[in-house]
């Protein structure tokens, strides 16, 4: 952008005044040495939520879903948010339960940046964007879907179009034309979307906060409403998923996302400082940061690969003396069940089976029940489990497996499942003792999205165009 | 040296009030917009559970950032505040708060101090990119460049990104690897997800490239404008020395003088500013002082050349060899060594 003369020389006029007034007084910082930034957040590359279910209009097929990059304002410019161009997104299934993946669907990202050329400009658009190659779309990304399945590498989509994010109703008259377009169809059947959507986790963040602080009166506000999010969603065929691609022998499937990113190498005599992909960011089952990891563990389960789980005792030890049900029994009295806790290690790191000495007395979603499953070889890990077997509820309930609709979390997870009133609940025994414990009915009193979920693919809101604050 | 920063604040507010341009200008907001959103929902989070000591140091370490980024030296009051709070109500263990007080004593160059947090905040939290990098940057400044190196791989292999790909920058500018820093700070510019980000990169990507000396003008005059700090007046200073205003120059020189005396602390910029513009035996005293506190290269090439302007080149030589031992090629540090070298032969 050209500086007029005149504004130049006002500006050296105020740099005088300021240096002026300086000299009288000592300054603030002797700042000599080179300071960077040192607690970078890197959204773009963390996982918020996964979500795994039989899709409910097309019942032969799993959803896949998978976000990133939580809480964005809808009216976040210049750059808004971009997928990493340095790192691999992965959704990774493991069918045969040794907690190693069987195939790992990975998108990677370009970007295709217009802005500069002829006319240079900052915007992300100059003008309404009505379809996807409109030309005043000017930053643009694009994608690779490779299925990886043990050494052998598929490419599934080449340079498919990520939506853009949505910059504001002036610019995207009609989000949902862009969002049909930037849908793109898989050989052998099934569907992927990749760009922005509404947040579809509904929770009272605080929910956590207040729990560990104390209270649970000030909750029933869903913390996520207006914000959106990054999504990865992914329709495939049953049968390509399950073990032996047999989902009638082995209905039940592990999934659980992950981030790589390329590290750099320091020593020298290397033509390119280039180092290995290492993993930055892990999800599979819900809020497992808040309810089972506690901080000094955190980083570590982040970087960890889930077929070494069951090696690191800070992690089982969490699953088996949770630290939430102490504090549950200091505010409400409610006693917390005997450890260890067995349900919750079936919940989280197994699966709910009777074939792997737990006490819950059910088949319901673990690898274990797999027909052509060598048990020597299972693995526990933590994982969302999903037994693709379990027939569409006709009338899904929130609270899923623990209300009788077996169809819910853990059984996966339904955009609407409430997983946070289902966890509470969980940690508290209700899992163990078939009933609800009716002080904690409530939970965080949000119990569903405030955007109603679509009934076909990708079922997940529209993302939102107006900025959190203007709600 | 913190009694002087409510001065300060008070000079930036009524700088403020007289052109809020010049002390807020817009990009600036936006640069600080997500760190001052951070805050403020940290702010919120704490009124409902003042005891959450977690939250208390994530908000220390916030305002540490902000006062790198926003020049204001009010965030570094609020930082010390937030964290004393957090160590008062959880002393042990606390690798958050261990953080925040390490990157604040880097900030006020206490690097000894930010050495002892960031090593307690690797034994409490090992697997956090952060702590590594409270390490990084004060062994980084302290000299111990073996220490800083591992210290770096370990950062960079558990969270490739902008805070370890910019010290991976560093590490190579300082082993005279300009096309790998200059790598390195693109994957970093990359990786940046907010404007202070992307700002820093591409700050640091146009230092590696060099400036005409119109552009520096320009580019200095205008981090003078906004935070009068020593370093940036020296640039600005040499600056307009090229330009040929070499009162103006002397000004800026005389006015960082002024500042680091008063400030006390790090004496390396000021023996700098002493050995061209000031005093010879100031500026021997402020150089071995530093060095005698840390043995860097940057030290050694302080005290270098403060022996040298005293005619003491032959000393010098042993402290210039240490100065480029590890490849460092700085424009300033040469030319402080060939002057050395010329007086020599």
């Amino acid at each position: 952008m050209p500086t007029s003369k005149k504004q130049r020389l006002r500006r050296g006029a105020i740099a005088a005044v300021v240096v002026a007034a300086a000299a009288a007084i000592p300054a603030a910082q002797a700042s000599s040495h080179r300071e960077a930034p040192l607690i970078a957040a890197d959204p773009a590359v963390d996982n918020t939520d996964v979500y795994a279910f039989t899709s409910p209009d097309r019942p032969d097929t799993v959803t896949l879903i998978a976000n990133w990059f939580g809480l964005q304002e809808p009216n976040g410019g210049p750059n808004f948010y971009p997928w990493a161009t340095d790192a691999r997104y992965d959704l990774n299934i493991d069918a045969d339960g040794d907690a190693l993946p069987d195939k790992t669907f990975r998108f990677t990202f370009t970007t295709d940046d217009r802005r500069g050329g002829k006319s240079p400009t900052f915007l992300y658009n100059n003008g309404p964007v009505t379809s996807i190659n409109d030309e005043n779309l000017l930053f643009r990304q694009n994608y690779n879907l490779e299925l990886i399945e043990g050494n052998k590498t598929t490419t599934l989509v080449r340079n498919g179009r990520a939506a853009p994010s949505n910059t504001g109703p002036a610019s995207f008259p009609n989000f949902g034309t862009i969002r049909d377009q930037a849908t793109s169809k898989l050989p052998g059947g099934g569907q992927v979307y990749v760009g922005p959507s509404e947040d579809s986790f509904f929770l009272d963040l605080r929910v956590f906060d207040l729990l560990y602080g104390g209270n649970l009166k000030e909750v029933n506000q869903d913390t996520l409403m207006g914000y959106n999010v990054n999504t990865i969603a992914i329709q495939v065929p049953k049968t390509m998923l399950a073990l032996k691609g047999d989902p009638k022998r082995n209905p039940v499937i592990g999934v659980w996302s992950d981030t790589e990113k390329r590290t750099l190498k320091l020593e020298p005599g290397k033509a390119t400082p280039q180092g290995d992909f290492v993993q930055v960011s892990r999800l599979g089952n819900p809020l497992v940061n808040e309810v089972v990891a506690s901080a000094p563990i955190k980083d570590a389960f982040n970087a960890l690969q889930p077929v070494n789980d069951a090696k690191v005792q800070a992690l089982l030890d969490r699953v088996n003396d949770p630290e939430l049900a102490r504090l549950i029994q200091q505010i409400y009295g409610i006693p917390a069940p005997k450890t260890p806790r067995a349900d919750l290690v079936e919940i989280f790191l197994t699966g709910i089976t009777t074939k792997a000495g737990g006490p819950i007395k059910a088949d319901l979603n673990s690898q274990l029940n797999n027909a052509d499953v060598d048990p020597k070889k299972f693995q526990p890990s933590e994982m969302l489990r999903l037994n693709m077997g379990v027939p569409v509820a006709k009338d899904p309930n929130r609270l899923g497996v623990l209300a009788g609709d077996l169809q819910g979390f853990p059984n996966g997870r339904r955009l609407t499942d409430d997983v946070v009133d289902i966890e509470i609940q969980a940690v508290v025994g209700a899992a163990l003792t078939g009933k609800l414990v009716p002080a904690l009915a409530k939970g965080d009193r949000v119990d569903k999205n405030d955007v109603r979920f679509g009934d076909k693919f990708p079922y997940v809101g529209l993302p939102r165009n107006r900025a959190v604050n203007s709600n | 040296m913190w009694k002087s920063l409510p001065l300060l604040a008070a000079l930036l507010a009524v700088a403020a009030c007289a052109s809020p341009q010049a002390a807020t200008p817009a990009a600036q907001q936006s640069a600080s917009s997500s760190l001052q959103h951070n805050a403020e929902s940290l702010q919120a989070k704490l009124r409902r559970t003042p005891q959450d000591a977690a939250a208390w140091a994530q908000l220390g370490a916030t305002h540490v950032e902000l006062a790198r980024v926003t020049f204001d030296p009010q965030h570094y009051s609020r930082a010390e505040r937030a964290l004393t709070e957090s160590l008062r109500l959880k002393p042990e263990g606390n690798g958050d708060a261990f953080i925040g007080r390490g990157a604040l004593a880097n900030a006020k160059h206490d690097f000894a101090a930010a050495r002892d947090w960031g090593q307690r905040a690797v034994t409490a939290l090992p697997d956090n990119a952060s702590a590594q990098g409270v390490l990084v940057d004060a062994l980084t400044q302290l000299g111990d460049d073996a220490g800083a190196s591992v210290a770096l791989q370990r950062m960079l292999d558990l969270r490739p990104g902008v805070a370890s790909f910019t010290r991976a920058a560093y590490h190579f500018e300082l082993h005279g690897r300009v096309d790998e820093a200059r790598e390195a700070l693109n994957r970093a510019l990359e990786s940046a997800s907010s404007e202070a980000e992307r700002d820093f990169c591409r700050f640091q990507l146009d230092e590696l490239k060099g400036r005409t000396n119109e552009e520096a003008l320009e580019v200095y005059r205008g981090l003078v404008a906004k935070a009068p700090s020593p370093d940036y007046l020296v640039k600005y200073g040499k600056a307009l020395d090229k330009a040929g205003k070499p009162a103006e120059a002397r000004a800026q020189f005389d006015l960082a003088l002024q500042q680091l005396r008063a400030l006390g602390g790090d004496d390396l910029t000021a023996a700098l500013i002493a050995a061209d513009h000031g005093d010879p035996a100031e500026a021997l005293r402020f150089a071995e002082k530093e060095w005698a506190k840390r043995q860097s290269v940057f030290t050694a090439d302080a005290l270098s050349w403060a022996l040298h302007v005293n005619k003491r080149s032959a000393e010098a030589l042993q402290y210039s060899d240490k100065a480029v031992a590890l490849g460092w090629r700085d424009p300033e540090v040469l030319r402080h060594r060939e002057a050395i070298l010329g007086s020599l032969r």
